[in-house]
């Protein structure tokens, strides 16, 4: 378990983190999704000891990364981002190298290497030297090194950084797959991975949590839920434009905060109502409306919120926009 | 302490894997041993005094060029992050780096015990034992030294020929030191600029006189290097 407690954190007068606190339980899978220079880095940073926060602090399985850090540090695997190696060392001596400095004795760190590197995929490569393998080797020489010791806590940071999409599946098999009796933390930039790894979501900017929920909950907590609805131009109009009659009856339906309007292809008209997510469903009404005002209708939907529109509504908003300073 | 001698092995290996640790043992051999050669006359006392005296002028741009990367290229890769998340302390990695370059340091010597070892095949009268004994015994305490004023200039940089230079320079100043005039210096730093002369102390060595108060000056000065190493590590946590 992870325990992170109203941490703080400044590089000169850049104030990186800025209060951040969050729980992740055993056999979770914590996305930390941010923009660049959110403070993601700094706060996992933080939580494997790397660095110290000005304020507040982390604990891992009970033990402080402060006052207890060796213990602490025992229990994690780190994945830091770019996966730094020794670039002189053979794949098969950089791992037991880490396997030693975990304190593993001579039989479980060949089992342990022996496992990580079929896991990871790396076994092809293992009398290769580090420098010389491609970014995604590097990358999955990392995660195996990570996962030597057995830690009952993952933090990666950016795990499926420089691999193909075929990796990139093999990784997320083998992050779930780890995941089942440990606790983990992901970051990444890529939404859809996340998408598809994380059991719940922590979304920093500015320094600052904006969010943390199940994706569901999420989307239906930040995302604006909106209806689309495609009708046939009026006759006589010599463009697909609405009326403001027709502005007027859509904007009359409970729950309708706005309406905005743009031409097809086609030359019909696209309406996109946003609607408030506390409403029922509001497409009855609007269809015996736009009916019984004698408009035709050849489409009318309920769009999904999406993960990226809600990480940009979430990041972008003006209180959180780029880095505060002391 | 299994972490400790884990990041020393490391250190050790990466140094003879990269070519610039062979060039230098190489070096230091070639040199020394062409010293050893001209300094054997027929008829002359058998002594190993010119073989001491351009080592220890040797150490000064070596162990420099040993030390640099300790730590400066971990920062500069970033795999002080590994090594800082492992469950080793930061006092451990400061020691593990340094026995890592110290055993370097031991390796470059270890082949030049062939020096004596053939003099004393073709030396009759056999050479004096004791100033040969000290004057290894200087060697690897001025190696000493110099290897943790590299750490410590390696801890605090991520560049390595800055963490160079930045060494060079505080061990050209303690050579140098016996050169000045302690009357020209302020009262407060004569006992630091006396202590500091290691000249001196290289001269009582290299008559064969081992004085406790060297050693424990080498070794004292050493430790003090190695813990502004481990506060500059600890520092770089709260930076």
């Amino acid at each position: 378990m992870i325990l992170v407690r109203e941490i703080r954190k400044s590089f000169a007068r850049v104030r990186a983190v800025r209060g951040i606190s969050f729980t992740v339980e055993p056999g979770e899978i914590v996305g930390l999704l941010g923009p660049n220079g959110a403070g993601k880095s700094t706060t996992m940073r933080i939580i494997t000891g790397f660095l110290r926060p000005d304020q507040g602090s982390v604990e891992i399985d009970g033990h402080d990364t402060h006052s207890d850090s060796l213990a602490a540090r025992q229990r994690i695997g780190y994945l830091p981002e770019s996966a730094p190696l020794y670039p002189e060392m053979s794949v098969t001596g950089y791992l037991d190298h880490r396997a030693r400095l975990f304190g593993m004795d001579r039989a479980a760190r060949g089992r342990a290497i022996g496992k990580a590197m079929e896991r990871c995929h790396i076994a092809e490569v293992a009398r290769r030297r580090v420098g010389q393998l491609s970014k995604g080797y590097r990358q999955r020489v990392g995660l195996a090194a990570s996962m030597l010791h057995d830690p009952p806590v993952l933090i990666l940071d950016e795990p499926s950084n420089g691999l193909d999409p075929s990796q990139i599946r093999q990784t997320r098999s083998l992050v779930r797959e780890l995941a089942e009796d440990r606790t983990m933390i992901v970051s990444s930039h890529i939404l859809p991975e996340v998408e598809r790894l994380a059991t719940r979501l922590v979304v920093i900017a500015g320094g600052q949590v904006r969010a943390d929920g199940q994706l569901n909950d999420l989307l239906t907590r930040h995302g604006t839920r909106q209806i689309i609805i495609e009708i046939e131009p009026e006759p006589g109009r010599d463009r697909a434009a609405p009326t403001g009659d027709m502005m007027g009856l859509l904007r009359s339906i409970a729950g309708v905060t706005a309406v905005s309007t743009a031409d097809t292809d086609d030359g019909w008209l696209a309406v996109t109502l946003s609607v408030d997510s506390s409403t029922s469903d509001p497409r009855p009404e609007i269809a015996r409306r736009l009916a019984s005002s004698g408009h035709t209708l050849r489409e009318l939907r309920e769009a999904r919120p999406t993960l990226e529109r809600v990480f940009v509504d979430l990041v972008e908003s003006p209180a959180v926009e780029g880095v505060a300073t002391v | 302490m299994t972490a400790i001698l884990t990041i020393a092995r490391r250190e050790l290996a990466s140094m003879f894997r990269l070519p610039v640790g062979w060039v230098v043992v190489a070096l230091f051999l070639v040199l020394t041993a062409s010293v050893v050669a001209l300094s054997i006359q027929p008829g002359a006392p058998a002594s190993l005094r010119g073989f001491f005296t351009i080592s220890a002028w040797l150490l000064m741009p070596v162990a420099p060029a040993v030390s640099m990367r300790l730590l400066a290229e971990e920062h500069r890769t970033g795999t002080d992050e590994v090594l800082l998340t492992s469950p080793v302390s930061a006092l451990g990695v400061v020691l593990g780096k340094f026995l890592g370059a110290w055993l370097f340091l031991v390796c470059m010597l270890v082949p030049t015990l062939a020096y004596p070892a053939l003099l004393f095949v073709v030396s009759d009268p056999a050479p004096d034992l004791g100033p040969m004994v000290s004057g290894y015994l200087l060697l690897l305490l001025q190696g000493t030294l110099y290897l943790a004023i590299g750490t410590a200039v390696s801890s605090m940089t991520s560049n390595q020929t800055l963490a160079y230079l930045a060494t060079l320079f505080p061990i050209l100043a303690l050579l140098l030191a016996g050169s000045l005039a302690s009357q020209s210096l302020p009262e407060l730093l004569r006992p630091v600029h006396e202590a500091a002369q290691i000249g001196r102390r290289g001269s009582d060595f290299a008559r064969g006189i081992i004085d406790t108060g060297h050693i424990v000056f080498f070794l004292a000065v050493s430790a003090w290097c190695l813990a502004l190493a481990h506060a500059s590590l600890e520092w770089r946590r709260w930076r």
